[in-house]
C-alpha cells in the first residue's frame, strides 16, 4: 500500500518535465524515506537521479520498499491535466499494475482520479560514490540555462574550465568560437542571484551540449544550480527542490582517445 | 498464399509449411492499419535460412532453461561500446534483401553485384552514429568438419539453382523470387569488396584463420571488444562473453537487440563450460551430426545426468537412440575449445581511423556507380560520428548496484511463445523476453530477413 500526498502538486509536474526528455521509462522507488528515481538516458552517457523526501509530503505512506516502472511521458500527460495548485497524490495497492493520481482543487470541489499502467522495466541501478569534487560552482539556474543555450547555437561541446579567474564556459563550432567567463559574484542583493565557486585544483572537461540543454529543463524547479566537478569523473548538475530533495543530472565526459590517425590501406 | 493473420496462427502456419506470407500487425483498437503493415517474406526461406546456421534450437532452450541470461537492450544503449562483427554473415544478409526484385540485383555499370557494398556501408554508416565501435571479422578456411555442411548446403543451391531455371521458364514471379534467393552464396570477391570498402571506412577488418565466429569469440574474451554480433548462435559454445543478436537489422524493425551472458547462461543451467559446448554439439552443431530423437532439451536432460558425452554414449539407450557410426565429437568439441584463432596484437591491429574520402569516391562513385552526392554526405555522417566517439559511457565511472525495491507489480510470464509449445517448429524463433505492459508487437517473433520490397534499394 503506498499513499504519498503533496500538498504542491506543481513540484511533481515541473519535475517530470525535468526529466522526460532525457528518459522514457523509469522506475519510481518508494521507501520510507522518500520518493526516489535513477535511470540513464538510452545511450548510458547522462544519469538523472531524483530524490523527494518523505517529510515533503503532507501524507507520506509507504509500506515496503517498492518500485513502480513508468513511462515518463505517459506520466507528463496525465500529472499535465492537473492545476497548478492542485494537490497531487499518488497511490498504488499492493500487487497492483496501476498508479493512480489523484488532483484535487485547493477549494475540494473538484477530485479527478488519473489511472496509469505500470511497466516492468529492467533497469540497471548504479552505485554513486560520495566523491570530493575539485570545483563547484553554484549561479542563478537561468544564467546557466541562458549559456547552454547560447553555446549551442555556435558548437555542440562545451569545454568547462574552473580557475582562481572564475568559471569559463567555451565551445567551438564551424561558424567560429565562444567564451563565457562567471567570475565569483556574492554582492548582490538576493542570495540566489550570487555566483560562488569553490576551487581545490583547477579542472577542465569536455562534455556534449545537447545533454547540458536537456538537464536545464529543470530551471523552473530551482532559482539556483550547482556545478560539481572532478577530472576524470561525471558532471553534477543539481537543482536543489526547497525542503525535499532534488534533481542530480550526472554526465560522463568527452574523452579524447589517442588514436593515431595512421593512413587506411586500401 | 496471402492473407492477414493473427499473431498465433502465423505460427501454426509457418510450422505447416506455407510458403508466402503477408503478415499485418493489428493494433487492439485499431482496424485501419491493416493496411499499413508492408512485410512481406517466404517463409521457407526463413526456415532454411535459420535452422542451418549455429546450435539448433539453442535460442528457445535458453529461453525456456536460463531465462535471465538473455535480456532485451536498446540499440542505443550499445553507444560507444567495442564490437566484433561476423562479416561473413552479414554480407550474406546484405546480398539476399538488399535492392533485390526478382532475379535482378543491385550491380553497377560492369553488371556486378553491389548489394553487399551497400548495405554494408549504410549499415556499418548506422552502428557509428550511434557511436558503437565495429570490428569487422572475415572467415578464413573452414575447419575440415564444417566441409560436410558446407557441401549440403552447396547441394541444396544446385537443387535451387535448376528449380530457378525451370521458375524462370515458367516466368512464376512467386517461385523465380524464391529460388533465386536460395541461390545466393558469398563469393571472394564480395569479401575482397567489403574488406576495401571497410578499410576505407577506417573501419578495422580481422581475418581470421579459420572461423570468424570463433575469433570474434576469442576478441571478446580478450576484452579487445565489449561484445559479439551475429546471428550464429555458435558464438556462445565458443565462449564468447557477450553476444548479441539483431544488432544489424535495419532500424526500420525496431527490433531491440538481445543480449546473451555466458557466465549466466552456465550459471543457470548450472553447467560448466565444457559441459555446455557438449549440449550444443548433441543439440546439433555444423560439424557433426545430432543424434536422432535427441533434441535440445532431451540433451539438457542427458548433460545434467551424466555430465559429459562420453558418459552418455555409455550409459544411453542404444536401441532407441541410433548413434551415427562415425560421429566425430571429440573433433567437434576440440574445435569449440581450441579454435584457430589470431591472438597477436601485431598481428590483429585493430584501430579505428578516419575515413578516406578519395579512395571512398573512386571505389563506390567511380567504380561501383554508387550516387556522388549520397556518397559524399555519408562520408560527412563518418566524421560526425568519430567526434562522438569520444563521448564516455557513465559504466566507465560508476558501478552497478544492486537496488531494494521490489516491483510492485507481480511479473508475469515472460516469455511468449511458450504458450504455443505443441504445435511449433521453434528452430526458427528467437524467443524474446516480452513485456506484457506494452501492446504485442510482431516484431517481437523475429526472422532474420526484411524489407523484401520489389523497389530497388534507395540509398542511405
Amino acid at each position: 500500500m503506498l499513499e504519498l500526498r503533496l500538498v504542491q502538486g506543481s513540484l511533481l509536474k515541473k519535475v517530470l518535465e525535468a526529466i522526460k526528455e532525457l528518459v522514457t521509462d523509469a522506475n519510481f522507488d518508494c521507501s520510507s524515506t522518500g520518493f526516489s528515481l535513477q535511470a540513464m538516458d538510452s545511450s548510458h552517457v547522462a544519469l538523472v537521479a531524483l530524490l523527494l523526501r518523505s517529510e515533503g509530503f503532507e501524507h507520506y505512506r509507504c509500506d515496503r520498499n517498492i518500485s513502480m516502472g513508468m513511462n515518463l511521458n505517459n506520466m507528463a500527460k496525465m500529472l499535465k491535466c492537473a492545476g497548478n495548485d492542485d494537490i497531487i497524490t499518488i497511490k498504488a495497492d499492493d500487487g497492483s499494475d496501476t498508479v493512480t493520481f489523484m488532483f484535487e482543487s485547493p477549494t475540494q470541489d473538484k477530485i479527478s482520479d488519473f489511472e496509469m499502467k505500470l511497466m516492468d522495466i529492467d533497469s540497471e541501478h548504479l552505485g554513486i560514490p560520495e566523491a570530493e569534487y575539485h570545483a563547484i560552482v553554484r549561479m542563478p539556474s537561468t544564467e546557466f540555462a541562458r549559456i547552454c543555450k547560447d553555446l549551442s547555437s555556435i558548437g555542440d561541446t562545451v569545454v568547462i574550465s574552473v580557475t582562481k579567474e572564475g568559471v569559463k564556459f567555451s565551445t567551438k563550432g564551424d561558424i567560429g568560437a565562444a567564451n563565457i567567463v562567471c567570475r565569483q559574484n556574492t554582492s548582490v542583493d538576493k542570495p540566489e542571484e550570487a555566483t560562488v565557486i569553490e576551487m581545490n585544483d583547477p579542472v577542465s572537461l569536455s562534455f556534449a551540449l545537447r545533454y547540458m540543454n536537456s538537464f536545464t529543463k529543470a530551471t523552473p524547479l530551482s532559482s539556483t544550480v550547482t556545478i560539481s566537478l572532478s577530472n576524470e569523473l561525471p558532471v553534477v548538475v543539481e537543482y536543489k527542490i526547497a525542503e525535499m530533495g532534488y534533481v542530480r543530472f550526472y554526465l560522463a565526459p568527452k574523452i579524447e582517445e589517442e588514436e593515431e590517425e595512421s593512413k587506411p590501406q586500401a | 498464399m496471402k492473407t492477414l493473420l493473427q499473431h498465433g496462427t502465423l505460427i501454426r502456419y509457418l510450422s505447416q509449411g506455407v510458403e508466402d506470407i503477408t503478415i499485418a500487425y493489428l493494433p487492439r483498437c485499431s482496424s485501419s492499419a491493416v493496411t499499413s503493415f508492408p512485410f512481406h517474406f517466404s517463409c521457407e526461406f526463413v526456415f532454411r535460412y535459420t535452422t542451418q546456421m549455429g546450435i539448433k534450437g539453442l535460442t528457445k532452450l535458453l529461453a525456456d532453461n536460463a531465462p535471465k541470461s538473455m535480456k532485451e537492450n536498446k540499440f542505443e544503449s550499445y553507444f560507444g561500446r567495442k564490437i566484433a562483427i561476423d562479416a561473413s554473415m552479414s554480407i550474406y544478409q546484405f546480398l539476399i534483401v538488399v535492392g533485390r526484385s526478382g532475379t535482378e540485383m543491385l550491380t553497377n555499370e560492369a553488371g556486378e553485384v553491389t548489394s553487399h557494398l551497400q548495405g554494408m556501408f549504410n549499415r556499418t554508416i548506422r552502428l557509428l552514429e550511434s557511436g558503437m565501435k565495429p570490428v569487422y571479422v572475415f572467415d578464413g578456411k573452414p575447419p575440415d568438419l564444417k566441409k560436410q555442411e558446407l557441401a549440403k548446403r552447396l547441394s541444396r543451391r544446385a537443387e535451387a539453382t535448376e528449380d530457378l531455371s525451370a521458375a524462370l521458364q515458367t516466368a512464376n514471379k512467386e517461385e523465380i523470387e524464391k529460388f533465386s534467393k536460395r541461390t545466393v552464396k558469398v563469393t571472394q570477391q564480395h569479401n575482397e569488396d567489403c574488406k576495401r570498402l571497410l578499410r576505407l571506412m577506417g573501419v578495422p577488418v580481422v581475418e581470421a584463420p579459420s572461423e570468424a565466429e570463433a575469433q570474434c569469440a576469442a576478441l571478446c574474451k580478450a576484452g579487445k571488444v565489449y561484445a559479439v554480433a551475429s546471428e550464429d548462435m555458435d558464438s556462445l559454445t565458443f565462449g564468447a562473453p557477450k553476444f548479441l543478436r539483431h544488432l544489424m537489422d535495419p532500424s526500420s524493425k525496431k527490433i531491440p537487440v538481445m543480449e546473451f551472458e555466458v557466465d549466466k547462461i552456465l550459471e543457470e543451467l548450472s553447467l560448466t563450460m565444457d559441459q555446455f559446448i557438449d549440449l550444443c554439439i548433441l543439440s546439433g552443431c555444423d560439424y557433426c551430426d545430432s543424434i536422432r530423437g535427441i533434441g535440445g532439451q532431451t540433451a539438457l536432460k542427458l548433460i545434467r545426468q551424466h555430465g559429459s558425452i562420453e558418459n552418455i554414449l555409455e550409459n544411453i539407450n542404444r536401441e532407441r537412440y541410433q548413434i551415427p557410426d562415425d560421429w566425430p565429437y571429440q573433433e567437434a568439441r576440440r574445435l569449440f575449445k581450441e579454435p584457430m584463432v589470431i591472438t597477436d596484437e601485431e598481428e590483429l591491429n585493430i584501430k579505428w581511423s578516419a575515413p578516406d574520402e578519395e579512395g571512398l569516391i573512386t571505389f563506390l562513385v567511380n567504380e561501383n556507380g554508387f550516387n556522388n552526392d549520397r556518397v559524399t554526405k555519408a562520408i560527412e555522417k563518418i566524421k560526425a560520428a568519430k567526434n562522438k566517439s569520444s563521448q564516455g559511457r557513465l559504466e566507465s565511472f560508476f558501478k552497478p548496484a544492486a537496488n531494494a525495491s521490489v516491483p510492485i507489480k507481480r511479473k508475469e510470464s515472460k516469455c511468449m511463445l511458450r504458450s504455443f509449445k505443441p504445435e511449433i517448429e521453434h528452430k526458427m524463433f528467437s524467443l524474446q523476453l516480452s513485456n506484457w505492459s506494452r501492446p504485442m508487437v510482431f516484431g517481437k517473433l523475429s526472422l532474420p530477413i526484411y524489407n523484401l520490397g520489389s523497389k530497388l534499394c534507395a540509398f542511405v
